[in-house]
């Protein structure tokens, strides 16, 4: 381990001061001193992308900044949480419901879809955008054995990509398409059940909504009962 | 680029990149499928299974709806719904708003009526040629008479181990005040300067050739005529900054352009102004162009860098900037066709010339795309601080005797003024006093008559369509901004729908990760803060869409 000191940072977030070593980004800063700040797409364990936007804070620029990809300078001051700040978390969060399916696996299964309790932290009740989620028009993949693909849920936070291709190193999954078409694939876009998936499960572990969930064991217990009886056959 | 490159190989071989080409690739180059279908699945150019002989590609934004109608596109498609061969598709600006309504076919681009595009199309007609031109234009800001004269700059500033020279060209070009023309305005001296401090090695020279936005297309008549004056500042750049590397970046819809290009680097490899020890300098610097797969989003500079690294040509979060971070994670020069092609003669006459080129106290040319209402739209070299009114009676005025009513100064990224604006002077400062901004100089002229709320949301819809999906602002609000006035202008407006866009605009502005998300709503604003006699009654009213 190198154990050359990294220079101190010091700054304001939220009018505390924090000191941070260099290279801090503000989210990680400011979790330090106990300031939360919400976001859909990162995780410690994560390298962070900025793509949820849901972390922005104002740092006294032409526009905001996401905190998990800012890195803190010296007198740098921060605001966190105000009502300036929390308003575009509303709209990004409103942005992302208009799309949401009505049942998300994850809410009802473990109840703790991240974007559901966003909803329910800025207290949003009616949304004014229109509806993107009507026909479910993104379709669902119940293709793999174990893991339920719901794109119509999926805020393309590129979790499960990080996860797969970055953390496990199984190279299964991208964005495809472009703009509001952008869904994520797997391989060359194929059904997850005929991809080069090992079911590791990553996918659905960092998943923040409901778009990659655990199918229930009944169905993986089918199909392994399907190949027996195809090997039976073949024998 | 290699797997780009290769992959344009394949899509132009074989009509498509199909999924077995892939697999193929995949084991070839060591590289899994998902990073090769985030590739195909991006990039317009790119198709998984072949289409028809002829591939139409019909511009749908603002200047060639002007000129052929909101139902241009689909008249076309119909017209050449029975024939054959032939696939028609709408696509974004093709760069041609000069000659609007435009078209390409399997590449090469056409003009004109339905009729004519699909005389062409169904081979009624030969295609035209897409050679470039044998008589380029005597332009004001070429420094050279002649050919022989070419690369002289080169032999003035390069001399061997003098660190003054350096210094001396940094301070022309702060001097000249020369910022970057493709419309962000950074000063071209602080940024030579920062990428020639950089401490990463090896360093790059970009040229970003990648012009997209609708109504602009200098850069392509820059391209074509003018390439002498890219390749020669590009070589300063190298010296510069200590590269030995650069690239340009075109949009794959100037075919035309990169022939001309192509010839004037190999006739500067041939002079000794490209390639090793250039013009008896101890300088070496080569140039290859990068021929990109599609998608306005590329011209976002560190979407470019994406593209070039084989990535989905998503834009990066900034800070760290490409003068330290750039292609491959190091100092990266990059500019504008029209900046780099500035420099020569900047250097060639000095800082004080360039400067009383410009009217009163502004300095400098400046390129501009003119088209739309206007007698002779096409690409016009004039003094900064030429007033729009002056550039608009410079090329011939609104046709038919009609009364200009809006114009759009600087591409669909910047707001429409009114025609009390007129009397505004071309610079960047004067036009965002004015309430726009410059932009990239594409100045779309509106005659009376014209239904501003309409063009403003092709401006949209055309943000919309040019996202690249990464962040959330950009990808899910600007298809929601454009759904909100089309239920509008279906006589459905949603109450309190102006205060709704003014809120989703600035979470745009605000949040967004680049300039496309950022002004993806700007013209439409600008019609309701501008012309609110045009927007309000459909807006906040039932009158909906004008008949």
């Amino acid at each position: 381990m190198a154990t050359t000191a990294r220079k101190l940072i010091k700054l304001t977030i939220d009018g505390k001061p924090a000191q941070v070593p260099e290279g801090t980004s503000i989210w990680d800063a400011a979790r330090n001193i106990g300031i939360d700040i919400p976001v859909l797409c990162h995780s410690p364990r994560m390298r962070p992308v900025g793509v949820c936007r849901m972390c922005v804070v104002d740092i006294g620029l032409r526009v905001m900044a996401a905190s998990c990809v800012r890195l803190c300078e010296e007198g740098m001051n921060v605001d966190a949480s105000s009502a300036k700040v929390e308003k575009h978390r509303k709209m990004l969060t409103s942005l992302l419901l208009s799309d949401y399916p009505e049942n998300s696996a994850r809410e009802s299964s473990t109840g703790n879809d991240q974007l559901l309790a966003l909803a329910r932290k800025f207290a949003i009740e009616h949304i004014s955008l229109p509806d993107g989620a009507a026909g479910h028009a993104r379709g669902s993949d119940m293709s793999s054995p174990v893991i339920a693909v719901d794109h119509q849920a999926c805020i393309l936070c590129d979790k499960c990509i990080r996860g797969c291709d970055e953390l496990q190193h199984n190279n299964v999954i991208t964005r495809t398409g472009k703009g509001y078409a952008a869904r994520i694939a797997f391989d060359l876009n194929n059904p997850m059940g005929e991809s080069t998936c090992v079911a590791c499960g990553e996918c659905m572990a960092v998943c923040p909504t409901g778009a990659l969930t655990n199918k229930p064991v009944t169905s993986m217990r089918a199909a392994v009962g399907k190949q027996r009886n195809q090997k039976r056959g073949e024998a | 680029m290699k797997l780009l490159t290769k992959m344009m190989h394949l899509q132009e071989q074989h009509g498509a990149v199909t999924d077995s080409m892939l697999r193929e690739m995949s084991k070839e180059e060591g590289v899994p499928l998902y990073r090769l279908e985030g590739l195909r699945g991006f990039y317009p150019v790119f198709r998984a299974t072949p289409g028809r002989k002829m591939q139409v590609q019909v511009c749908r934004d603002i200047v060639c709806m002007m000129k052929g109608g909101p139902q241009f596109c689909s008249k076309v498609k119909s017209a050449l719904s029975n024939a054959a061969d032939v696939e028609v598709e709408e696509v974004s600006c093709v760069g041609r708003c000069d000659t609007a309504p435009a078209a390409t076919i399997n590449e090469v681009p056409v003009s004109g009526s339905v009729e004519a595009i699909t005389a062409y199309a169904t081979g009624g007609k030969p295609l035209p040629s897409n050679a470039p031109t044998t008589t380029p234009r005597r332009w004001s800001t070429d420094p050279y008479a002649n050919e022989k004269e070419h690369y002289s700059v080169i032999k003035k500033f390069l001399k061997p181990g003098d660190d003054r020279q350096r210094d001396e060209v940094i301070n022309i070009l702060k001097e000249a005040d020369l910022r970057g023309l493709g419309g962000a305005a950074f000063p071209t001296g602080m940024k030579w300067d920062l990428t020639r401090k950089a401490v990463g090695r090896p360093k790059y020279v970009v040229c970003n050739a990648d012009e997209s936005e609708p109504g602009t297309f200098k850069d392509r008549v820059i391209l074509e005529e003018l390439p002498h004056l890219l390749i020669e500042a590009m070589v300063l750049a190298g010296w510069m900054i200590g590269a030995t590397e650069g690239i340009i970046y075109i949009r794959h819809e100037y075919a035309k352009e990169k022939k001309a290009l192509q010839q004037a680097i190999e006739k500067a490899r041939r002079f000794g102004a490209l390639g090793k020890k250039i013009l008896g300098s101890d300088t070496d610097f080569d140039l290859q162009i990068f021929v990109s797969p599609g998608g306005y989003i590329m011209g976002e500079e560190t979407a470019l860098l994406e593209a070039l690294e084989d990535k989905r040509g998503e834009p990066r979060n900034k800070p760290p900037f490409p003068v330290d971070y750039g292609l491959w994670g190091k100092p990266t020069l990059m500019n504008n066709v029209e900046t780099f092609a500035a420099i020569p003669i900047i250097l060639e006459r000095g800082a004080a010339w360039w400067g009383a080129q410009g009217k009163g106290n502004y300095k400098g040319l400046k390129y501009m795309c003119v088209s739309g209402d206007v007698a002779k739209p096409g690409v016009y070299c004039v003094p900064w601080g030429t007033t729009v009114h002056e550039l608009l009676t410079l090329c011939g005025g609104v046709p038919d005797g009609k009364a200009l009513y809006a114009f759009s100064p600087g591409g669909a990224s910047t707001n429409f003024l009114p025609a009390s604006k007129l009397d505004t002077a071309l610079d960047f400062k004067a036009m965002q006093e004015a309430g726009s901004s410059l932009g990239t100089g594409a100045m779309v002229f509106m005659a009376a008559g014209r239904d501003v709320l309409e063009l403003a949301i092709s401006e949209v819809k055309f943000f919309r369509n040019e996202s690249c999906g990464k962040c959330v602002p950009c990808r899910v609000g600007s298809h929601k901004a454009v759904d909100l006035v089309e239920t509008a202008l279906a006589g459905k407006p949603q109450p309190d729908l102006v205060a709704l866009l003014q809120d989703l605009n600035s979470t745009l502005a605000q949040t967004s990760i680049c300039g496309l998300g950022q002004v993806a709503m700007v013209p439409l604003m600008s019609v309701i803060n501008y012309f609110p006699d045009d927007a309000l009654p459909r807006l906040q009213g039932s009158a909906g869409r004008r008949k």
